[in-house]
């Protein structure tokens, strides 16, 4: 093919497909390339989609039946031991207003969804015979010249474009290519997933977990349920389905020597887990590399002479202890990608000078201003107390508290002390406290 | 709920070019240096695939028939022994996720 295109996209997830209709919107002339049999095919999350962005790229997306599976209006984060499970509830009805700000979704099917909008959004450009999302093709490299990326190689065959974004995914091969992240990416800086889907009657899901119409509850579990390996687990509610599962530190796990779907089985077997499972049936079970979403592991430049980098492939994903951003995260940085192209095509100047607006523009919005801010809390829920002492204590100090013996009772702070001792000690849990202080 | 062993839950799992008996590897394991100078073996248990096992002697053997491109190998490893890539759509194997 000899002539260039505006753009090329490598990777039809979110940050791909999202800087895809950005660019379809402005009626520029690109390519997108999916190594999938379709946009979805090979792509895993947890997974929760938070913020509004979406609302962004498809106005009204609430609005349909099509997409996303559940939007989110009640929060649960449970701490557990071995026996028992401390939940922080939150319901409320001002989630359930358009626009969302959360919805869950399997890849397979709203990725799919996605690129129908995008290739909807194409249609009406002038391009509609000349931009493409094209599937089933993988590229094997990116083509410099001079320094300069120009374009790519897929199938034996070369693309040229002004301007290439990689939005490939964590496993971001062509980014190590050219160098913007070194070859070898350490263990600590990623976690791994792993993840059953479990297909239940639609009225059984929806009369157990108090679902009404298409409402949906997310459940974080720290403690028990990663087995003392650095992580934790989730379970959210699908249209006809629950996701569960676990995202676990691979240097940590690779050190305690265990292996991801032993901790799950056991994840699942916890007696407050059961519950949530009986009469489920595991319609699939996945895995999948995901970042810790530590700011260590950004590369220091997203961009050079003709390329960005966005969504996971530049590790932009944030894990505070309130919800895993990740797919919020590339939807918002292949929407400023996408920008960075376009601003870059008004003055014909695809270098990496003008395309570092796309760096600046991550650092304006809540992309890299939230991963800056909340890097003490993401190092707090590293520390090993998280997933170890401070469960426990809750969790012994919830029995006590909980318990009516028929005998004279004690005082709460008694059996908080008691707890505290049992598991850990006030002066450890004053460090954490001071950290934590800091961190939030 | 039922216990899955791992082969029932890969047997959930879509893959591609699955009657394809010449499909081409994209995962190159040295297993020379997983079967010497390496201090944990750490694929044997951390592949949630279970695509590393070792033998009645001990020894590391790898296949990618069931791999489901998570890419815990490529970070897991840090003896130099796995050159990982994607699988090409029409000669490699690799998943197709009905879910995702």
């Amino acid at each position: 093919m000899e002539e260039k295109f505006d753009c090329i996209i490598v990777g039809g997830g979110i940050a791909g497909l999202s800087a895809a209709m950005i660019l379809a919107r402005a009626d520029a002339r690109f390519l997108l390339i999916e190594r999938g049999e379709f946009c979805g095919a090979k792509n895993v999350s947890g997974g929760v989609l938070w913020g509004s962005d979406l609302n962004e790229l498809v106005p009204d997306f609430g609005d349909s039946s099509e997409g996303f599976e559940r939007f989110i209006n009640h929060r649960r984060l449970t701490f557990m031991d071995d026996q028992s499970a401390f939940s922080l509830d939150f319901k409320s009805a001002h989630f359930e207003q358009t626009p969302y700000s959360g919805v869950t979704v399997l890849r397979s099917k709203f990725d799919a969804w996605l690129a129908g909008k995008v290739e909807a959004q194409i249609e009406q450009g002038t391009h509609s015979e000349s931009s493409f999302l094209a599937t089933d093709i993988l590229v094997q490299e990116v083509i410099q010249e001079s320094g300069r990326v120009v374009g790519i190689r897929a199938g034996g065959e070369d693309f040229f474009a002004d301007c290439v974004i990689l939005a490939e995914g964590v496993n971001n091969l062509l980014t190590r290519q050219i160098g913007i992240e070194p070859a070898y990416v350490p263990a600590d800086h990623v976690a791994v997933g792993v993840k059953e889907v479990i297909e239940f009657d639609k009225s059984v899901l929806e009369d157990r977990f108090q679902l009404n119409g298409r409402s949906g509850l997310t459940n974080e579990f720290v403690g028990f349920c990663s087995d003392g390996v650095e992580g934790g687990g989730f379970l959210y509610t699908n249209e006809e389905s629950l996701s569960v599962g676990l995202v676990l530190g691979m240097k940590d796990l690779r050190e305690k020597k265990k292996a991801p779907q032993d901790i799950l089985n056991q994840f699942k077997e916890h007696p407050a887990v059961r519950d949530m499972l009986t009469g489920g049936k595991v319609v699939e079970y996945s895995a999948h590399v995901v970042s810790t979403g530590d700011i260590d592991a950004v590369p220091e430049r997203l961009y050079d002479d003709g390329v960005l980098i966005a969504g996971e492939a530049a590790h932009l994903l944030l894990n505070a202890g309130k919800a895993i951003q990740g797919m919020d995260y590339a939807m918002r940085s292949g929407i400023l990608a996408a920008e960075a192209v376009l601003a870059a095509r008004e003055v014909s100047d695809f270098s990496g000078a003008q395309l570092s607006g796309y760096q600046k523009a991550l650092e304006n919005s809540y992309v890299l201003t939230d991963m800056h801010n909340f890097h003490d809390a993401v190092k707090l829920l590293h520390d090993p107390m998280m997933f170890g002492a401070v469960p426990n204590v809750i969790c012994d100090f919830g029995r006590q508290f909980f318990t009516i013996r028929s005998e004279p009772g004690q005082k709460s702070r008694h059996m908080m002390t008691a707890a505290v001792k049992r598991h850990s000690s006030y002066w450890d849990l004053i460090k954490l406290g001071a950290k934590a202080a800091r961190a939030l | 709920m039922k216990r899955l062993s791992i082969s029932e839950r890969l047997g959930l799992v879509s893959y591609r070019n699955q009657g394809r008996t010449d499909a081409k590897a994209h995962i190159e394991v040295d297993t020379d240096i997983c079967n010497s100078t390496c201090p944990h073996q750490c694929t044997t248990y951390v592949c949630p695939a279970k695509c590393y096992t070792l033998d009645e002697a001990g020894e590391l053997h790898f296949q990618f028939e069931d791999c489901i491109e998570c890419g815990t190998c490529m970070y897991a490893c840090d003896q130099g022994a796995v050159k990982w890539s994607y699988p090409d759509p029409e000669t490699g194997r690799g998943v197709n996720w009905n879910f995702g």
